[in-house]
């Protein structure tokens, strides 16, 4: 102990421009961006490789169970199909606006408040920001961020993810968002309390935004809060005269809780859709 | 003592308002800016200790940077500068340098051979843009781009920090 504290007392001046120019470097990373995003692309191609490398021995863990979720897809494609081919269009390329590519999970983040997960296809396999993944039985997130060899995807359990849905039934258009808290339920905000919401109805992509196609199972209503019942939003005032006067505090929105059929901690084959109409969509939009 | 703590203060002010507000905007052949702010490093004197040295480049580059926009490029570059500064004063001046400060830079400068002058300014402003241009690029893909940017920059550098050093050599007299 004595040797190193006479060593560095020794070197001061060493020690010194070491610990200034660690907090130099540190400003750089944190202040320019684009020296941020470099360190992160690297540590990312690191952390990234060893987790396709560990994700090839988990599959054979996984095996039956991809298997039987396959065959159920399968048998489900099979009914589409047969309803597809009975009205036979003449232009049938006029109608494909969404393009399917099939990717796979190798990492999965649940903990935190903004969930990432990293699917082994990247901007090579022609992905984009802006993409929606998709599974077997429901959505799974947005691509945000690309490399070469693979995506980042906001997952749907992430808190500034907001996703247009509605309600199958009723066709009343909502977003959907996270609380932060219960990794298998979402909460579907902006519905109207005039709106006749039962706990069990379906909730489906809402198609407006083009990430999604229409009609994309999300999950079911598991509950409708309607704060405007309790009597806790009602405030009586007494005024000067002996008069009352009643304020009521409402609310124009219902609170729907949505457990999803996703189950997002066995992830593993995700589909990613690209839209093909997306950049004409956008010009338009703006 | 105080009165060289003053001079010091006053030509950071200086080289500071000189390099941000003018010597940043020369852009010569398209993208090459002077960095006659290197004489204050050049130029600090050897009576202060060490120490002080750094932290004081480390200001000053703090300085440079919030008027060139690029936090810590300058402070990290300033910073070696200076660190290296006492090796290289060592090697280049050999028995003449004494470690204890007796002699002013000025003694240096002015007593030593055209090549003695000359490695002692051009090493150091040679390592300053080699991590300046390094930590800006980032990546060792732009090896070739950052060796071509470091002697061009340097030359330049060196013409005007040579010239300013003469003027202020002269003025004492």
């Amino acid at each position: 102990m004595q040797q190193i504290i006479d060593f560095i007392i020794r070197k001061k001046d060493v020690v010194v421009y070491l610990i200034l120019l660690l907090f130099s470097l540190l400003l750089i990373i944190n202040s320019n961006y684009f020296h941020k995003s470099k360190i992160l692309l690297f540590s990312n191609s690191i952390t990234n490789y060893t987790f396709d490398k560990f994700s090839f021995y988990n599959e054979y863990f996984e095996l039956k169970k991809i298997n039987s979720s396959l065959i159920d897809e399968n048998l489900f494609l099979k009914s589409r199909l047969e309803k597809v081919s009975n009205n036979n269009n003449i232009d049938s390329l006029k109608n494909v606006i969404f393009k399917y590519k099939n990717a796979k999970v190798i990492s999965n983040n649940l903990s935190s408040f903004k969930n990432h997960l990293i699917i082994n296809k990247g901007a090579d396999d022609g992905l984009k920001n802006e993409m929606g993944i998709i599974n077997s039985t429901g959505i799974v997130g947005i691509i945000n961020r690309t490399s070469k060899n693979y995506s980042s995807v906001m997952s749907i359990l992430n808190i500034e993810t907001k996703i247009n849905a509605k309600v199958k039934r009723t066709s009343h258009f909502g977003t959907l968002e996270w609380d932060g808290l219960s990794n298998s339920y979402l909460l579907l905000n902006d519905i109207s309390e005039t709106a006749d919401i039962k706990v069990g109805d379906s909730i489906i992509t809402g198609g407006m935004s083009l990430i999604f196609p229409e009609g994309i199972n999300i999950g079911v209503v598991s509950e409708v809060i309607n704060k405007n019942k309790h009597n806790d939003s009602l405030l009586r005032l007494n005024t000067n005269n002996g008069k009352y006067l009643d304020i009521e505090f409402r609310e124009n929105y219902l609170n729907i809780e949505v457990k999803l059929h996703t189950n997002m901690n066995n992830l593993n084959n995700v589909y990613v859709i690209e839209s093909l109409n997306r950049e004409e969509f956008k010009n338009i939009s703006k | 003592m105080a009165s060289v703590y003053f001079l010091v203060l006053k030509r950071f002010i200086i080289f500071i308002l000189l390099q941000g507000l003018i010597f940043n905007n020369f852009d010569f052949f398209g993208s090459f800016d002077p960095y006659i702010a290197l004489v204050f490093i050049l130029t600090f004197p050897i009576k202060i200790n060490k120490i002080t040295f750094l932290i004081a480049s480390f200001c000053f580059g703090i300085c440079l940077d919030l008027f060139s926009n690029s936090l810590g490029l300058n402070t990290a570059a300033c910073l070696t500068a200076a660190f290296s500064r006492s090796y290289i004063l060592s090697f280049v001046f050999g028995s003449f340098f004494d470690p204890l400060g007796l002699k002013l830079i000025k003694n240096y400068i002015s007593n030593s051979s055209f090549s003695q002058k000359f490695l002692y300014l051009a090493s150091i402003i040679l390592i300053h843009h080699f991590v300046l241009f390094s930590l800006e690029a980032f990546s060792f893909e732009f090896f070739s781009l950052i060796i071509y940017k470091t002697f061009l920059t340097s030359l330049l550098t060196l013409t005007f920090c040579t010239t300013t050093i003469y003027i202020m050599i002269k003025n004492e007299k």
